[in-house]
């Protein structure tokens, strides 16, 4: 049996291809999203730390399964290469399920700053690097922001944050209340002259759109929401596409490749149904928003004759640039219980070290950590003491309540070598070659961490630490993780990057790029609004190219 | 020669009939009759239950006595039995995660009453024997407040699905309803809410006569089977287990009742995140009745409170002069300036807040 | 013989009652454990003891931080089941030639000792050298710490012993934002 005709395929129903979905369904075009997991809820994990997104020890609640799934890490010094599973770290995993990250993340709505659009032409080429600008400015994308924040739904108060970029219409929503922690880090941070200001948050804190307001628990980051009161694109946008009649949801299918015919054009996917059965689904246009990993890996998977190294890959930029964020931070001891159980902890920040550091590429937001739940917590000590025993138990006992972080997202320099690519020797279950990740990050993001490290020591001494200690990151090894994105730049010139600034491939003009992978560069800030964002902005062109029946060229 | 084969007939199908019933009434005696170690305990994927009763105030009584037999839970349970036989062979679910359905422990709960008719009764009588259709259907609530997943976890923590498969549509609007018709009279909060039917207790029995002192001051009374079920974990907290939660007014620190029971109560009657007394559901008492347990004033299966001033107020209060029970007390009136939880010194003396001013 | 007529009917009830019961369901076991061995078993439970040890709050062996370890190694970690195997074996072995016991039966001090040797990777032995002693002993810890701080439902930190010591409510006190409006009796109050 065939599978009728669609105008649009969307592959994956995360944070970019839900908006895609809803664009182009409720603009008439008939369509198809797939979703490679099920829907996900808070009764299937409840408050079960070991197997939530953050501590994914016995496996992961909101999926990819490891029975299914895995993929080839490239160990950057000896080269050697291990199979890892989804609930290992070096899998660098998103969650597979219907609003994939969306459902489990901490839910922070940021939008990048004007700067973070055009990087090369602030600080100019770096040896090493494939540091580029973006095709298209942060005006260009203000309209889509402002739509995700509104259709999906962001709280939050920015007129307090001076660097924060120019917006035409207010959030629609009030920001939280801070919590103990949150007061005294804004005090802190004013004391010291910086702009703090409570983070916006993909979370209801007033009843909206037809979910109640967070009631703020602990077990918030790393899991879905027990009320409904976070906003993802499974309770927003995705059943706004349902309901229009003209978006199907097929769960529980692994996409396995992009059919293309000897024009050079897509006709459609091959996939494997929930059954493990090989189908077929034909459609107008490909939009494919899997994740920086998922993306790059189908595209290349996609091999046909005029694309023997995958789909859009004839200038091996496809799965290049694979950045993260070089999370970097201190963390303070202080003499009284902080901790107030008012979930989920992130709650204020500062935007003051994102661009303008003497010396420095980029620079981060900051932000205190959202709660570490207790297992996760065992990692939690200064340096040096000891990982067991009784002086280990003491530590956590004492301090459970009296340890405060402060953290952020440095953006990464990107360089060509950081990327995934195909493994042929090694197959999944359903014999599709998997992803295999490879490369180092950039040596100037040690530089950027350590610069924030230190501004987040010096704000926990200003909030009353007695003992503060840095955890810098941006090691040697190759970032991706949850904020992965990079692997399919969009560009105006064809021979370095993917797509073109519509987020269609310079090469078949019936395939788009909707998700992270599109991102030149990665901002210094959680991605989530971004990718959002560019999942309007790419639905948006699709809809004003659409002639009824066809792409209008 | 045909009347002899149709008595032939008759004798031989007499005899299996009688046959099937003599092997499956002794089959059904034995299971009656004798201990359930050898007969439920066979099975051994109840082992802990086994244990845990065993251990329990309820020993002395026997599984069928509680769970029924499959004969007395009527045909659906035969099936049902068999299903479990059937999902034994091909699954292997840990013991411990064994649990009753929700409409196993809903029949189990009927026969509570068998020898608690009294608490039975007042519970019926009470707020908290309500119907899934009174909690989840009622309009006003439903206009107000936003239907969520949350809601089961103290209205329904035994229901085996989620609020959008039980209430349809789920949103302010309305009108609302049941998906599965049968659930509208089923209590949201039966006994085992609040009661753990295993959980470990002794059996009544009179105090030790020869020592004066347990008759009176020492003996203990234990509320072993008084515990919260969490739905989250899927067990039964009993009270000690459960947490006193630290609570403040205006950032002072309250005394919360030493009674573990405010631990069970407070667990739905919850404040919000701040534990701000008076918020959410809270009813922490403050003022003067700071620290007085709930069950000072609350039977505990009906709720019921009237009257219960009388305890300890006598009918004209010496000290004010004032009938307490014609006061204006209640909490479910926002006009009353009485409510017995928050209720202050200036309630009844305000000459006193003006002289302090 | 002296029987009544009801005694005589009750027990013939149970002779054939008792032949219709499932004799395939019972079963012989020769651990408590579902995968270790008795003995393995000891010397994990001394293991995850000087990982947490108990002092006023309940430590790893009060917390059955073995049940979830067992229990995982038939679950989630069932290919760990070589590794603790050959780990703990050649660990035995080593206080065997070194104390000639178990480890189990070590002082407390020595116990800890062993450890720190293994933690350092300093331990000696044929099988550490394939498969450095550091990597078992962090596999123990992590393992260890889960029991002890993970959810109880998968085995270990019995009546949510950690959750206690580190004073954090559970199950969770918290309502919903319903009914703010109620402390304005309240604030009536303060002012």
């Amino acid at each position: 049996m065939t599978n009728s005709h669609v105008n649009a395929v969307v592959i994956g129903a995360g944070a970019g291809g839900g908006p895609v979905a809803k664009e182009l369904a409720t603009n008439g075009l008939s369509v198809v999203l797939f979703e490679r997991g099920g829907w996900a809820k808070y009764d299937d994990h409840n408050d079960d730390e070991l197997i939530s997104q953050r501590t994914t020890v016995l496996g992961n609640a909101f999926g990819p399964h490891r029975d299914k799934h895995w993929r080839i890490f490239v160990d950057h010094r000896s080269g050697k290469e291990t199979l890892v599973y989804p609930h290992e770290g070096a899998y660098n995993n998103n969650a597979a399920c219907v609003g994939s990250g969306t459902v489990s993340y901490g839910a922070m709505a940021w939008r990048f700053m004007p700067q973070d659009f055009r990087m090369k032409t602030i600080y100019g080429h770096v040896e090493g690097s494939t540091l580029e600008d973006w095709p298209i400015s942060y005006e260009d994308l203000e309209p889509y922001y402002e739509k995700a924040e509104w259709e999906i739904g962001v709280s939050g108060q920015d007129p307090q944050n001076p660097f924060v970029p120019e917006r035409k219409k207010h959030l629609p929503m009030p920001p939280f209340e801070f919590n103990r922690e949150g007061k005294m880090l804004y005090e802190a941070a004013q004391r010291r002259g910086w702009h703090p200001f409570p983070i916006p948050m993909l979370r209801n804190s007033i009843p909206y759109n037809g979910r109640p307001a967070c009631y703020r628990m602990r077990t918030c980051v790393s899991f879905a929401c027990p009320v409904n009161a976070k906003c993802g694109t499974h309770n927003t946008v995705i059943p706004v596409a349902l309901a229009s009649g003209n978006c199907e949801l097929r769960i529980n299918c692994q996409v396995a490749e992009i059919m293309m015919n000897d024009q050079g054009k897509a006709t459609g996917i091959k996939y494997f149904d929930e059954n493990g059965k090989g189908q077929i689904q034909t459609a107008d246009l490909v939009v494919v928003s899997g994740s920086a990993t998922e993306t790059a890996r189908l595209l290349l998977n996609s091999k046909s004759k005029l694309f023997p190294n995958g789909a859009g890959n004839n200038f091996d930029w496809v799965g290049r640039n694979l950045q993260g964020h070089a999370y970097t931070g201190a963390v303070g001891l202080f003499d009284r219980d902080l901790y107030d159980d008012v979930g989920p902890g992130a709650c204020v920040a500062i935007s003051d070290f994102n661009h303008g550091n003497d010396g420095i590429i980029g620079g981060g937001m900051m932000a205190n950590e959202f709660f570490r739940l207790p297992y996760l917590f065992t990692n939690q000590r200064p340096p040096g003491s000891p990982s067991w025993g009784k002086d280990h138990k003491d530590f956590h006992r004492q301090n459970y309540k009296r340890v405060m972080s402060v953290k952020g997202p440095c953006q990464e320099i990107p360089n060509f070598e950081a990327r995934i690519t195909v493994d042929p020797k090694v197959k999944d279950y359903w014999g599709l070659p998997v992803g295999k990740l490879m490369g180092t990050r950039h040596p100037a993001d040690r530089k950027v961490c350590e610069f924030v490290a230190d501004r987040c020591e010096e704000w926990l001494i200003e909030a009353g630490a007695y003992r503060v200690w840095k955890e810098i990151g941006g090691g040697a090894g190759l970032s991706g993780g949850q904020h992965q994105a990079g692997t399919c730049r969009m560009g105006n010139d064809k021979q370095t990057s993917v797509t073109n600034k519509l987020g269609q491939l310079h090469e078949i003009e019936n395939v788009f790029v909707a998700d992270g992978s599109l991102m030149v560069t990665n901002g210094g800030f959680n991605p989530a609004l971004t990718i959002m964002a560019l999942g309007f902005y790419v639905g948006d062109q699709i809809v004003k190219l659409w002639k009824g029946t066809h792409l209008k060229l | 020669m045909k009347q002899r084969k149709l008595y032939r007939i008759f004798l031989i199908a007499g005899i299996v009939i009688a046959g099937f019933f003599l092997i499956s009434g002794s089959f059904y005696t034995y299971w009656s009759v004798a201990s359930p170690q050898k007969t439920c305990l066979s099975c051994h994927e109840i082992n802990p239950s086994f244990n845990t009763w065993e251990a329990s105030a309820h020993r002395d009584i026997s599984c069928f006595e509680c769970h029924g037999t499959a004969l007395s839970n009527g045909l659906h349970s035969l099936k049902e039995k068999s299903g479990m036989v059937f999902t034994h062979m091909k699954t292997d679910v840990a013991s411990e995660n064994l649990r009753m359905t929700e409409l196993q422990l809903l029949q189990t709960m009927e026969r509570c009453k068998n020898c608690h008719e009294s608490e039975f009764t007042n519970w019926k009588s009470g707020g908290h024997s309500a119907g899934y259709a009174d909690i989840f259907l009622h309009e006003t609530h439903n206009k107000t407040e936003q239907l969520n997943g949350d809601c089961l976890r103290c209205h329904g923590m035994f229901y085996e699905k989620t609020t959008a498969d039980l209430v349809d549509p789920i949103s302010q609007q309305g009108p609302w309803k049941l998906i599965e018709p049968e659930k509208t009279r089923q209590p949201v909060i039966p006994c085992m809410a609040c009661h753990q039917i295993h959980a470990p207790g002794e059996t009544v029995r009179q105090p030790d006569f020869a020592n004066p002192n347990n008759i009176f001051y020492a003996r203990n009374l234990t509320k072993n089977s008084v515990g919260f079920y969490s739905r989250h974990e899927k067990k039964h907290f009993q009270l000690e287990q459960l947490p006193r939660p630290d609570m403040v007014l205006f950032g002072d620190t309250v005394q919360t009742p030493a009674d573990p029971v405010y631990r069970l109560c407070v667990q739905c009657h919850a404040p919000s995140v701040w534990h701000e007394v008076g918020t959410s559901d809270d009813h922490t008492p403050v003022g003067v009745h700071q620290g007085i347990s709930c069950n000072a004033c609350h039977e505990p299966h009906s709720n019921n409170q009237r009257n219960s001033c009388d305890k300890c107020h006598s009918d004209v209060s010496k000290n004010c002069r004032l009938d307490v029970r014609t006061m204006n007390t209640t909490y479910a009136n926002p006009a009353s300036s009485n409510d017995i939880h928050f209720v202050g010194c200036v309630n009844c003396h305000p000459d006193q807040k003006k002289k302090s001013n | 013989m002296n029987i009544t007529r009801r005694k005589f009917i009750q027990s013939l009830s149970l002779a054939s009652g008792s032949l219709l019961l499932f004799p395939a369901c019972g079963g012989s076991q020769k651990s408590v454990w579902r995968f270790l061995t008795t003995e393995e078993a000891e010397t994990i439970i001394a293991l995850a003891e000087q990982i947490i040890p108990g002092d006023q709050d309940p430590g790893a062996t009060d917390a059955g931080v073995i049940n979830f370890i067992d229990k995982q190694l038939v679950g989630f970690y069932s290919n760990f089941q070589e590794t603790y195997r050959n780990g703990i074996a050649a660990l035995n072995q080593y206080c065997h030639e070194k104390f000639s016991q178990p480890f189990e039966k070590l002082e407390w001090n020595r116990q800890t000792e062993v450890l720190k040797l293994m933690e350092k990777n300093s331990i000696e032995g044929e099988y550490w050298k394939e498969n450095p002693a550091s990597r078992f002993f962090r596999m123990i810890r992590d393992h260890s710490m889960q029991g002890f701080y993970g959810s109880p439902r998968h085995g270990g930190n019995r009546d949510y012993v950690s959750y206690k010591m580190i004073r954090i409510d559970f199950p969770h006190i918290i309502g919903q934002n319903r009914y703010a409006s109620r402390c304005e009796t309240l604030n009536a109050f303060a002012k």
